[in-house]
């Protein structure tokens, strides 16, 4: 059966096992999923962090000419209120549920916010993002979507995120990417292929898109770059393409997959390109795979070499490093820091599953006693780390990094900092060079306290997570 | 029934209860509720007011319930988070908030904080789903709960201070520039011998709350900070003034004598200490005026904010620096009787000038109005650049959401806060007037809406 005929894809944790709280050896981890059953952990301790909602949100933030209905009491649109402010991007109403509505339903209040958004904006999408309320509600969006789909003839998407049924905000990302192949890829099966190559960039820094779209275009290749960016027929010229391209196995895996056994479209996944190495292979595995693999290789000579000049003696070398990223550029920028010579004093990853098993082997042979943790956005968790490992730097693209910061250890934030291909290195290599070079606001940061008792640092890190029972 | 908004910028009532929460020092909410919501807030609130989060990132204790918790209940997830966050967390209050799915669910709350003061913990909560309405009902519902249950976790008797006044009615990020609004109206009540409760921001804790009873006076800034005069009046018999909007410049004067009467306090000093006050932004404005004259200062204007904001700007910028009233949008959704106290308080400036005054908190709504308006130069929050970007004229961030300001200290309210808002529109005007010179001829004619009025 296709898997799009659900109305959802099962949840992360059930899919693939993915844990979102963890803590021990690098090689540890690997045992975790290695046999029947991947044990659930629990916080008994928690503190706010990203769920489904606010990960399609981003995603869908990031699609032209569409319009966002959130179908919620009217806090559940403040990221977007972000996302509108702060990028200029995302188009959005929120239904505004009252308590009037979580007793009696709102389907018809649903019905006219599809309305409004159609009449204000003329979109050729529509995406109805669900929400705890309305999952609680039962609220049936799925009439609301048939009847106002022929009435306003064009495409309306329902996003059916709960907030609550995964612990795993990546699952977010999995639902809208369900969604947007269900109703806008056309019907499923063997297409004409095109020349084309899809692109797959899920909620990447706009700059590290671009360096990854000119690197391939130098190439010559035909690119449809997507979810980021695209319009709804993106993603129906996507089902014809000839192979898609990955950045980011973690975010875009499921369209990957989709793509691959829905519509015969092949998927060259591969490590993210951060770091010079890491950026030759990915360029040369996507030559490989188009056959221009000479083209890539002499491409890669030409930029590492400008790279190598540019970068000059800059070295890491007994530098220790703290890193806190989402998975797949952990684990890349894990490389890049010993690539030029420094030391990864530990990281921390926003969840982990089956996905990483090749990957944890890797680092396990790089890294051998390395430290693992696995936390989104528990940085009670990761200060009480980090405060025992004292690095001399801290890499990250956490919302709680200015708390980091009060530990009084140099922070380079990697949340609007690009980080991909070789723009990406020397980017990233100004920001350490600088980081490192003058200390001082971290001295003056360390002044303010963090949140946390003197007795919560006595503890172990770990201590507040614990095995689900079931 | 509520209506669908397009772009709100109010967002929920646990959010509210959250900005006022943080804003005092060494208490922590607790949130029982999805882990998204407290993200929600530190995306859509904290970071749109660059310079906005107390602990250095989202809210630090959340019981983030599951799919579990939904079905079966959250009560003793929240009794589990509420024993862990008095461990892992330093905090002299703990105060719980719910959000959406917990109330729906039916989760006992009271019962939770309960438990929690059985045990010696200072803990305090109020009900905050999202549905019950946006940050302003938040901020009400919090100031409520404070002032009810913060004598409950009072031990021994305090000594009763003298001269004390509270505030009331500024929201913390709500009102970009609280804090130093806070501390300039504090600063003026300073000035004629009073001790000023500000409650709320910088070395504002527990101890200040517990003053409340005390107060001889309720300041009411703005009118979410009504209910709780109210509340205390009936509790404690504390009488109350209210401003009806921000003090900028000349109403700060009126707001000195004001109290200054009611209280019975020496008027001759009184009188002294707005005769320095306004001494100085008077030079202030004799020092600017060249500027005034050469950049072409006086203009039409829109402005788009909260009520308190509204009212206390457009005084400021009509009666004192000679700008013209074309469009005033109040977005922060006033009550039926909120509204019309607002309408007659803004009459004259309105009748006077030819303004029009509307309500709305819709991004496309207000967009709409300021566009079909026109003006010379258009005050309000980030969501309004756009607009202004289309007319082609200079446009100040003073409302939220801000993008591209850095707010710390800065207040507009008092004297030395009409200095700054001097200051910054001075500035703007300014660099715009020479922008527009060495572009193209067209955008200078696109100036020219102050003759059309």
């Amino acid at each position: 059966m296709s898997l799009l005929k659900a109305k959802s894809p099962r949840i992360r944790e059930k899919r693939l096992d993915t844990l979102n709280a963890w803590l021990g050896r690098a090689d540890e981890a690997i045992a975790e999923f290695s046999g029947e059953d991947t044990v659930q952990r629990i916080r008994t301790f928690s503190q706010s962090t990203q769920d489904d909602l606010l990960y399609a949100l981003r995603l869908l933030a990031g699609i032209r000419n569409s319009v966002v209905v959130i179908h919620a009491p009217r806090g559940c649109a403040a990221a977007a209120l972000y996302h509108r402010v702060s990028s200029g991007t995302g188009r959005w109403i929120v239904s505004n549920l009252d308590q009037r509505d979580t007793i009696m339903g709102a389907d018809r209040k649903l019905r006219k916010a599809v309305v409004g958004a159609f009449r204000q904006y003329s979109p050729e999408v529509i995406f109805i993002i669900a929400s705890p309320v309305a999952a609680i509600n039962n609220d049936d969006i799925q009439a609301v979507v048939e009847e106002l789909h022929e009435e306003l003839e064009l495409p309306i998407v329902p996003v059916y995120v709960t907030g609550f049924a995964s612990r795993n905000a990546v699952t977010g990302y999995d639902i809208a990417l369900h969604a947007i192949l269900k109703h806008l890829a056309g019907p499923r099966g063997e297409h004409q292929r095109t020349a084309g190559v899809n692109l797959l960039s899920v909620v990447e820094n706009g700059r590290d898109r671009l360096e990854a779209e000119r690197l391939l275009l130098r190439l010559g290749v035909e690119l449809n770059t997507l979810p980021d960016q695209a319009s709804a027929a993106s993603f129906r010229l996507a089902t014809q393409a000839r192979l898609s391209l990955s950045l980011d196995q973690d975010s875009e895996n499921y369209l990957g997959l989709i793509l691959r056994d829905e519509y015969g479209v092949p998927y060259v996944e591969q490590p993210r390109p951060i770091g010079i190495g890491a950026t030759g292979r990915w360029l040369l595995e996507a030559g490989r795979a188009l056959g221009i693999e000479d083209a890539a290789r002499e491409l890669h000579e030409q930029e590492s070499g400008l790279l190598r000049r540019e970068l000059g003696d800059f070295s890491l070398q007994g530098v220790r490093v703290y890193i806190a990223l989402s998975v797949a550029t952990a684990f890349a920028l894990s490389d890049l820091v010993a690539e030029f010579g420094g030391q990864v004093a530990g990281i921390t990853v926003g969840h982990l599953d089956q996905l990483h098993k090749a990957r944890l082997k890797e680092l396990v042979l790089q890294h051998p006693s390395l430290q693992l943790h696995v936390a989104d956005g528990q940085p009670f968790e990761e200060l009480n780390i980090v405060r025992r490992l004292a690095p001399d730097l801290y890499i990250g693209d956490v919302a709680h990094i200015s708390q980091v910061g009060r530990l009084g250890i140099p922070v380079v934030s990697l949340e609007n900092t690009p980080v991909l291909g070789y723009n990406g290195v020397a980017g990233l290599a100004r920001s350490v060079s600088l980081a490192l070079k003058n200390r001082s606001f971290a001295a003056a940061l360390a002044k303010t306290p963090t949140p946390y008792t003197e007795a919560w640092y006595r503890r172990s890190p770990n201590w507040h997570i614990k095995k689900e029972v079931r | 029934m509520s209506n669908h908004i397009d772009g709100s910028r109010n967002s929920c009532a646990l959010h509210g209860a959250l900005l006022v929460i943080e804003a005092i020092d060494g208490a922590v909410p607790v949130i029982h509720s999805n882990a998204g919501c407290g993200f929600h807030y530190f995306l859509g609130l904290n970071r749109l007011n660059a310079g906005g989060d107390a602990f250095g990132g989202p809210p630090v204790s959340s019981s983030n319930i599951s799919e579990k918790h939904v079905v079966f209940g959250g009560s003793s997830r929240l009794r589990e988070q509420l024993k862990n966050t008095i461990k892992v967390v330093e905090a002299d209050l703990y105060f719980i908030v719910s959000g959406c799915s917990t109330e729906m669910v039916g989760d006992d709350i009271p019962a939770m904080t309960k438990e929690g003061r059985e045990q010696d913990f200072p803990v305090i909560y109020a009900n905050t789903p999202g549905f019950r309405g946006d940050v302003h009902q938040g901020y009400q519902i919090a100031a409520k709960a404070l002032v009810e249950q913060l004598p409950e976790l009072l031990r021994e008797k305090r000594p009763r201070a003298q001269g004390v006044v509270n505030l009331w009615g500024i929201i913390p990020h709500q009102d970009p520039f609280w804090a130093g609004n806070l501390e300039q109206i504090g600063r003026l009540m300073e000035g004629i011998g009073l001790k000023p409760n500000l409650l709320l921001g910088y070395g504002q804790d527990l101890d200040g709350w517990h003053r409340v009873p005390d107060a001889e006076l309720n300041i009411v800034v703005s009118i979410w900070g009504e209910t709780t005069a109210a509340l205390l009046e009936e509790r404690y018999g504390t009488p109350a003034i209210t401003l009806g909007g921000l003090p900028v410049g000349a109403a700060a004067g009126r707001m000195l004598r004001a109290v200054s009467d009611k209280l019975g306090l020496e008027a001759e000093r009184t009188e002294r200490f707005i005769q320095a006050e306004e001494s100085r932004l008077n030079r202030h404005l004799g020092a600017f005026a060249d500027t005034y004259y050469r950049a072409g200062f006086q203009r039409d204007f829109a402005l788009v904010g909260e009520s308190a904001q509204v009212v206390g700007l457009s005084e400021f910028l009509t009666y004192t620096l000679g700008m013209v009233p074309r469009t005033l949008v109040i977005t922060d959704n006033p009550s039926g009787e909120a509204k019309s106290t607002l309408h007659s308080s803004l009459s004259a400036l309105v009748e006077g000038w030819g303004a029009e005054l509307f309500f709305d908190e819709d991004h496309a709504a207000i967009s709409a109005l300021v566009r079909s308006g026109g003006a010379g130069l258009v005050l309000g929050s980030a969501l309004e650049e756009a607009v202004a970007d289309e007319l082609g004229v200079p446009f100040l961030q003073v409302s939220f959401p801000l993008s591209g300001r850095v707010v710390l200290n800065r207040g507009y309210a008092g004297y030395q806060g009409a200095t700054a808002l001097l200051e910054d529109l001075g500035s703007l005007i300014l660099s715009h007037a020479l922008n527009v010179e060495v572009s193209s001829p067209a955008s200078l004619c696109r100036t020219e809406t102050v003759y059309h009025s």
